[in-house]
C-alpha cells in the first residue's frame, strides 16, 4: 500500500482520537472489602466441593470449583466409581443450568386462560397454602409426574404421595423401560446388570448408542477405551448392528446396517448358526429349548427380511463365538419398537448361549448397596403415564403435580396426553425453568437447581454407590428446595403424614438416612466426622464389587416381527430419531453450551435438520440443505436436508432436542420436534413408546434452509464457503 | 500556504498524543485519586506507630494471588474497643453500622494479561517493604514502585528468576 506522510498523520490522529473514546475503560477502580468475612473464602483461591451431577440419571459424581462464593467449573469427581473423573458435556454445561437467566425465579400463580402463559408472583406463605388447601381439597386426588429422583428425595415423594393416597410417576422419556422388561423376563432380576464392556474381547451391539446417551455414557465410554487399549495384548473388537450409523457406530470396527425392527431376527440368525455349529457352552438340558426358539425360522428367510446377507450373519455368529469373551448388547435403536422387549430377550440369549453370565466380560449382576434406607427409583413405563388419561377423565383424580418433567414436550401428540392438563382440576409445577408442561401450571413452586441443594443419589446396576450432594453456592433466586416443601406440607397437613415425616427441612432428613446408613457402615466413628468425610469424598461405595447369581433364564417363545404405523405405498420412508448426548429428549436445549455442541456425525448445531442418504436425495432430485416437508399419518414438520450417507437409502432420521415452544430463550422456537410425527404405539411387553414404529414420506417445498454445520462449507459457518477470502470476491 | 497547514496538522497530533499520553499514564499509573479514599487511612500510623503486622489486614497476601484487603470487620476488632473517636474513626463506625463495605479507591494494579501472585513472593522470602516500599512511614499509600513490565524483570534478573514470558503472561 502507497501511504504517505499525510495520510499517515491523518490515521494516527484518528486513532489517537479513537482512544479517547470511552470503552477502553471500564477497569476496577475500587476495593469492595466484605463487611463480615466469609471463614471459607479467601479472594483468589478456589474452592473444590464434591457432589452428583443430576443433569442426567447415571449419577456421576462432581467436583465443583467455587471462588468467591461463585461456582465457576464443574469436573469428574476422580473417585467416583461410576464416572472416576471424567464428565460429559451435560455435566460441564450444568453451570449453565444455574446460571440461566430464564430459570423461574418465585413462586407464579397463572393469571388469565391456561396455557397463555401470563403468570404474577405471589409470596411462598400464599404458594405453599393455596398447594395444600388444594391437597385436602381433593383427599386421594393426586398425581405427581417426577423425574427419577434416587436417595433420600425418591423415599420422601414415595411417603409423601402414599400417605395422601396419590400416585407417584418416575418418568424418564429416555428410559430403557424395554431393557428392563427384557431383564426382568430373561433373569428374573427388576435391576440393570452391568455389561462388562471393559473386559469383553468382543462386543456385539444391537443399536445401543452407548457412547453418546444409554443408561450411563460415561461410564461406559470409560469401559469402551479399556476394551479397546486399556490391555496390553488384546484390542477388543466392536461390531454396530443399527439401521442408522450412529456416533457409536462410527467408533465400531464394523457397521451392519439392517432393516429397523429386524434386530431380533438377526439375533435369531446368528444363534441358529452358533448352534449348529456347535460352539456353545450351554448345560444339558438347556439345549433342547434353544433348539426350538432357534429352529423356527430359516436363516435364508432371515436374510432376506434383515437384508443383511446370508455370509454376513454365518461371519458374525463365527467371530462371537469364537472369542474368548463374547458379549452381546442391545438397546436404543432395537429396542425402540413394538417387538423392543422380545428383540432384547433374543439378544439375551445370545449371551447365554456362549454362557457370559456372571463372567468376566459378560452380563454381570453386582450386588446392591445394602442397607440404605431409601431406594433407588424405578421409572414407570410411557404406557403409565398415557393410563392416567383414563383416571382423570373418570375424575377419580385431579391434582397434577410435576417435577423436572416435561411430557407434554416428550410425548407425541397423537397420545393426546394433553387431554390430562385440560382435565386437572389443578396443576402444581415444581420445575425450575418454564418448559412445555409448566407453561401450562396453574402454580409453579420453584425448585433449588441441584447445586443449591442437599441431595442423594443411588447409583444401582453396575456400580452400588451412593453419592451425596450438598449446595456449592448460595441459591441465586427465591427459589426453595422442593424436599422443604413436601415437609411444610406434611406439617400442615398433619396427622399420620406429619409423623411418618417429622422433619423439619430435607437437610436434617437426609442427615438422618445417612446417620441409619453410616453408623452400621462405619461403627465406633462420630457421625460428624463421618458425614464431613462422606461430604469431602462425594458420597459412600465399596472398592470390591460382590457378584449375585441368577439362575432364571427364559428364552423367547418366538421373535415378534415389529408393527408399523402407516401404509408403505403411501409413506415409503422408515423413521428414526436419535438422541444427542447435549440436547437429550430437549432438556439440554435452554443451554447454549449443548446447542453450541455439533453433532458428531453431520456437525450441525443449533436446530434441527433431515438426514437422507444421498441416493434417496437424488431419487427425488433433492438439493443439500433444502427445506423438506416430512409427514407421518399424524403429523408434519419441516427442516433443512443434510446428506447422511451413513442412513440405510429407505430411512429418514431427526435429531430430538429442539422445537420448543417454551423452555427460555435459547430453546424456544428454534428447529422442530420430530416427536409430533410419531404414531402412538408401545412396546407390548414394556409399554415403552416404540420411537421407530412410524412411517414417513417427503415433500419438497423448493424453499432452502441454513443449517449452521461448523466444519463443513455453508452460511452462517466459520469457514466461507470456498475458502476465499472477502477482499478478493 | 500548504506548508503552513502541515506543520499546523503535525501540531495538532502532538498535542493530541501529549493529551492521550497525559490521560494514559494517569490511568495506568493511579496518580490521581490518591487523596480520594472514602476515608483516610494512615499506613503510618497502623503499620508504624502500632506496629501491626501487614498480614493482619492483607491476610490474603501469603495464602492467594490477591493481598486483598481488610473486611470492616478487620477494622472493627480494634475500633469497636477504642473510646477516642476522630471524624475519620466516625466515617468508619457509620459504615460498619449501615452494615457497609467501604469502597477504597484502587492504587495498585496489573492489567489483566498479567498474572502476578503475591503468595509465591511472600513464600520465596520477599518482604513487603521490597516492592511496597516504606509503607511504614507513609500516611497514605503512595506507588513505591512503577509495577511495569521492566521493573518485574530487572527485579527477576537480579534474583536470578525465571524471565519466561509464561512465567507472567498466561
Amino acid at each position: 500500500m502507497d501511504l504517505k506522510r499525510r495520510d499517515f498523520l491523518k490515521v494516527l490522529g484518528v486513532t489517537a482520537a479513537g482512544s479517547l473514546l470511552p470503552g477502553c475503560a471500564g477497569e476496577t477502580k475500587k476495593l469492595i472489602p466484605y463487611v463480615i468475612p466469609d471463614e471459607e473464602i479467601i479472594p483468589g483461591v478456589a474452592d473444590w466441593y464434591a457432589s452428583v451431577c443430576r443433569e442426567c440419571d447415571a449419577g456421576c459424581g462432581i467436583l465443583v470449583r467455587v471462588m468467591e462464593g461463585r461456582a465457576k467449573k464443574v469436573e469428574g469427581n476422580p473417585a467416583h466409581p461410576v464416572n472416576r473423573g471424567k464428565l460429559c458435556a451435560k455435566g460441564q454445561a450444568s453451570l449453565q443450568g444455574l446460571y440461566n437467566p430464564d430459570r423461574i425465579q418465585e413462586p407464579l400463580q397463572r393469571e388469565g386462560a391456561r396455557g397463555e402463559g401470563r403468570f404474577r408472583p405471589i409470596s411462598w406463605e400464599d404458594g405453599i397454602s393455596r398447594w395444600v388447601s388444594t391437597l385436602e381439597k381433593y383427599p386421594g386426588g393426586a398425581v405427581m409426574i417426577s423425574r427419577p429422583v434416587p436417595g433420600t428425595l425418591s423415599r420422601l415423594f414415595s411417603t409423601f404421595m402414599k400417605e395422601i393416597s396419590g400416585r407417584l410417576l418416575f418418568y424418564d422419556p429416555s428410559g430403557e423401560g424395554t431393557l428392563q422388561a427384557a431383564n426382568r423376563r430373561s433373569f428374573g432380576v427388576d435391576r440393570f446388570p452391568e455389561y462388562d464392556i471393559a473386559n469383553a474381547t468382543y462386543l456385539l451391539s444391537f443399536g445401543t448408542p452407548f457412547l453418546s446417551d444409554w443408561l450411563s455414557p460415561v461410564h461406559y465410554g470409560l469401559a469402551y477405551g479399556e476394551m479397546r487399549q486399556g490391555r496390553p495384548a488384546v484390542r477388543g473388537r466392536f461390531v454396530q448392528i443399527e439401521p442408522r450409523l450412529s456416533m457409536t457406530a462410527a467408533s465400531a470396527d464394523r457397521w451392519v446396517p439392517l432393516r429397523p425392527g429386524t434386530e431380533g431376527l438377526l439375533a435369531l440368525g446368528i444363534g441358529q448358526v452358533i448352534l449348529k455349529e456347535g460352539r456353545v457352552r450351554l448345560a444339558q438340558g438347556d439345549r433342547s429349548r434353544f433348539e426350538k426358539l432357534y429352529g423356527t425360522v430359516s436363516l435364508d428367510q432371515i436374510a432376506a427380511k434383515t437384508e443383511v446377507p446370508r455370509e454376513e450373519i454365518i461371519r458374525l455368529a463365527r467371530e462371537f463365538s469364537e472369542a474368548a469373551a463374547p458379549l452381546a448388547i442391545g438397546g436404543g435403536t432395537a429396542s425402540s419398537q413394538t417387538n423392543g422387549t422380545n428383540t432384547l430377550m433374543a439378544v439375551n440369549a445370545l449371551n447365554l448361549l456362549v454362557g457370559n453370565l456372571g463372567e468376566s466380560g459378560g452380563i454381570r449382576f453386582i450386588e446392591p448397596l445394602q442397607g440404605f434406607p431409601a431406594a433407588a427409583a424405578t421409572p414407570v413405563s410411557d404406557q403409565a403415564l398415557l393410563n392416567l388419561k383414563d383416571s382423570f377423565k373418570n375424575k377419580k383424580r385431579s391434582l397434577l403435580m410435576l417435577y423436572q418433567s416435561n411430557p407434554l414436550y416428550t410425548l407425541p401428540p397423537s397420545t393426546h396426553f394433553g387431554e390430562v392438563f385440560d382435565q386437572a382440576a389443578f396443576t402444581v409445577s415444581f420445575s425450575s425453568f418454564m418448559d412445555e408442561s409448566t407453561a401450562m401450571a396453574d402454580l409453579i413452586l420453584p425448585d433449588h437447581f441441584f447445586l443449591e441443594a442437599w441431595g442423594d443419589f443411588l447409583s444401582d446396576g453396575g456400580t452400588p454407590a451412593a453419592g451425596l450432594g450438598q449446595p456449592v453456592v448460595i441459591p441465586r433466586n427465591n427459589t426453595r428446595p422442593v424436599g422443604d416443601l413436601f415437609l411444610s406440607a406434611a406439617k400442615r397437613i398433619g396427622g399420620n403424614i406429619e409423623k411418618q415425616l417429622p422433619w423439619t427441612d430435607f437437610r436434617t432428613m437426609l442427615e438422618d438416612q445417612w446417620k441409619t446408613f453410616l453408623a452400621r457402615e462405619v461403627p465406633g466413628q462420630p457421625f460428624e466426622i463421618a458425614w464431613i468425610e462422606r461430604l469431602q469424598q462425594g458420597g459412600w461405595w465399596k472398592p470390591e464389587q460382590r457378584l449375585i447369581s441368577v439362575s432364571r433364564r427364559p428364552l423367547p417363545e418366538s421373535i415378534e416381527s415389529a408393527q408399523f404405523e402407516g401404509d408403505e405405498k403411501q409413506f415409503p420412508f422408515y423413521l428414526t430419531l436419535f438422541e444427542s448426548m447435549g440436547l437429550q429428549r430437549g432438556e439440554g436445549a435452554n443451554r447454549p453450551w449443548l446447542q453450541e455442541l455439533p453433532d458428531p456425525a453431520t456437525t450441525v448445531v443449533w436446530g434441527s435438520w433431515v438426514e437422507i442418504n444421498p441416493r434417496t436425495a437424488r431419487q427425488y432430485g433433492i438439493q443439500e440443505r433444502e427445506i423438506v416437508r416430512v409427514i407421518s399419518p399424524y403429523g408434519e414438520v419441516e427442516a433443512p436436508v443434510i446428506f447422511f450417507p451413513g442412513n440405510r437409502p429407505d430411512l429418514i432420521s431427526m435429531p430430538l432436542g429442539q422445537g420448543h415452544t417454551a423452555y427460555g430463550r435459547y430453546a424456544k422456537g428454534r428447529g422442530v420436534n420430530p416427536v409430533i410425527l410419531l404414531a402412538p404405539l408401545v412396546d407390548r411387553d414394556s409399554g415403552t413408546l416404540a420411537m421407530g414404529a412410524t412411517r414417513v414420506r417427503i415433500e419438497r417445498t423448493g424453499r432452502r434452509g441454513k443449517p449452521v454445520l461448523v466444519d463443513q462449507t455453508g452460511e452462517g459457518t466459520r469457514r466461507s464457503p470456498e475458502g476465499r477470502r472477502r477482499s478478493e470476491t | 500556504m500548504r506548508k503552513w497547514t502541515g506543520a499546523l496538522i503535525a501540531l495538532v497530533v502532538i498535542i493530541t498524543a501529549l493529551i492521550i499520553g497525559f490521560f494514559y499514564s494517569q490511568g495506568s499509573a493511579d496518580l490521581r485519586g490518591q487523596d480520594r479514599q472514602p476515608l483516610a487511612f494512615s499506613h503510618q500510623r497502623h503499620a508504624g506507630q502500632l506496629q501491626i503486622n501487614c498480614l493482619f489486614c492483607h491476610r490474603g497476601a501469603n495464602v492467594s494471588t490477591a493481598a486483598s484487603v481488610p473486611p470492616v470487620y478487620i477494622c472493627m476488632t480494634c475500633h469497636r474497643a477504642l473510646k477516642e473517636q476522630t471524624p475519620e474513626t466516625q466515617k468508619l463506625l457509620t459504615y460498619w453500622n449501615n452494615k457497609e463495605p467501604i469502597p477504597w479507591i484502587r492504587l495498585q494494579r496489573l492489567p489483566d494479561f498479567v498474572r502476578f501472585t503475591h503468595e509465591m513472593h511472600l513464600a520465596a522470602g520477599f518482604k513487603c517493604t521490597e516492592c511496597h516500599g516504606q509503607v511504614a512511614q507513609m500516611t497514605s499509600t503512595p506507588r513505591a514502585a512503577t509495577f511495569e513490565m521492566g521493573w518485574c524483570i530487572s527485579c527477576h534478573q537480579r534474583n536470578g528468576a525465571s524471565k519466561d514470558c509464561f512465567t507472567c503472561h498466561y
